[in-house]
């Protein structure tokens, strides 16, 4: 779990490019879009993608991101879950 | 140039799509060419290409099949994205419409238009996160005027043209291109059974195009040249329609 989350804060800073922020700062419930971390929903769409190279686990709709992509907790258990 | 870039093409064996092709290995690209059954002349211009010093993947695969599309290209977008995406694949089934049958209307709009999700949808995904590349649409006539016996097609070809532009405001922000090429009367098997005598004295050039006049649009808009046009809707017809 903390590995999962640890390379997924890896992949926003380094593959998204959020600027002025290292992956120690992003907090594990922090949300990823709006207000938290200030994704968009393009960054939705780039995120699908890495998740799907880096993890092999595919998200197929905006359905299932919504509830993946909450926060960086969130996105672990939705990974996690799905690799079982 | 650096490293070459890479175009797919849609419907790339025969018509326009094939000048396309061709013309894009000329101008240095390598090639993704998708047909989906006429395999001795995809193999014919597969040849063309790789005279021309550049690489031509075939994908032969229908596509208005999404698995078929998905199982084709997916292997290979895991390696590689392509800078530029030509869709340009199309089929015509031209009646009335009190006479159409529901199934010339559902190919047409299949082939064109649902095609378009399905390889839109693919591709923008990894482009997307590659930030750059250029997707063109080919259009046509039919679908900015209308054509009498073209329902089906002038339908199909105006979606396509919203769709485009829909697609340029959604990817503008990751640098990804989108526009539409739509040609007119152009030298093709599609114009095979038009009365080109009463239709030439509509046209301002007094001829029809020749397909390489609409390929030379294609190479303009994925070249450095276009990189500051978006949605646009690039006419290629005589001075048919203005």
């Amino acid at each position: 779990m903390e590995q999962t989350k640890k390379k997924i804060k890896e992949i926003l800073i380094n593959d998204l490019k959020i600027p002025g922020i290292t992956p120690e700062e992003i907090a594990d419930e922090a949300p990823l879009f709006g207000e938290g971390l200030g994704l968009d929903s393009l960054d939705a769409v780039e995120l699908v993608v890495l998740v799907q190279k880096h993890f092999d686990v595919q998200i197929a709709d905006m359905d299932e991101g919504q509830k993946a992509f909450e926060s960086v907790n969130a996105l672990a258990v939705f990974i996690l879950e799905r690799r079982q | 140039m650096g490293e070459a870039k890479t175009v797919f093409i849609s419907g790339g064996s025969r018509g326009i799509g094939a000048a396309i092709a061709v013309n894009l290995a000329e101008a240095g690209y390598d090639i993704w060419l998708n047909y989906r059954s006429s395999a001795a002349q995809a193999e014919a211009i597969r040849e063309r290409v790789e005279e021309l010093g550049r690489t031509c993947i075939l994908l032969p695969f229908d596509v208005s099949d999404e698995k078929a599309a998905v199982d084709a290209l997916s292997p290979l977008l895991e390696k590689q994205v392509p800078f530029g995406v030509v869709h340009n694949a199309g089929i015509a089934r031209d009646t009335l419409l009190p006479m159409m049958k529901r199934e010339e209307w559902d190919q047409v709009i299949d082939v064109h238009l649902n095609s378009f999700f399905i390889l839109g949808k693919l591709f923008s995904k990894y482009m997307v996160v590659k930030r750059e590349g250029r997707i063109i649409t080919l259009a046509s006539l039919s679908g900015e005027t209308g054509q009498v016996g073209q329902v089906n097609y002038s339908a199909a070809k105006a979606g396509l043209i919203g769709a485009s532009k829909a697609l340029a405001r959604e990817l503008a922000r990751r640098n990804v291109l989108v526009n539409v090429v739509s040609p007119g009367l152009i030298e093709t098997e599609m114009i095979g059974k038009l009365p080109l005598d009463r239709i030439l004295p509509l046209i301002p050039l007094g001829r029809v195009g020749k397909v390489e006049e609409v390929a030379g649009v294609v190479r303009f808009l994925l070249s450095d040249d276009a990189s500051y046009i978006t949605g646009q809707v690039l006419s290629v017809n005589g001075g048919m329609y203005m």
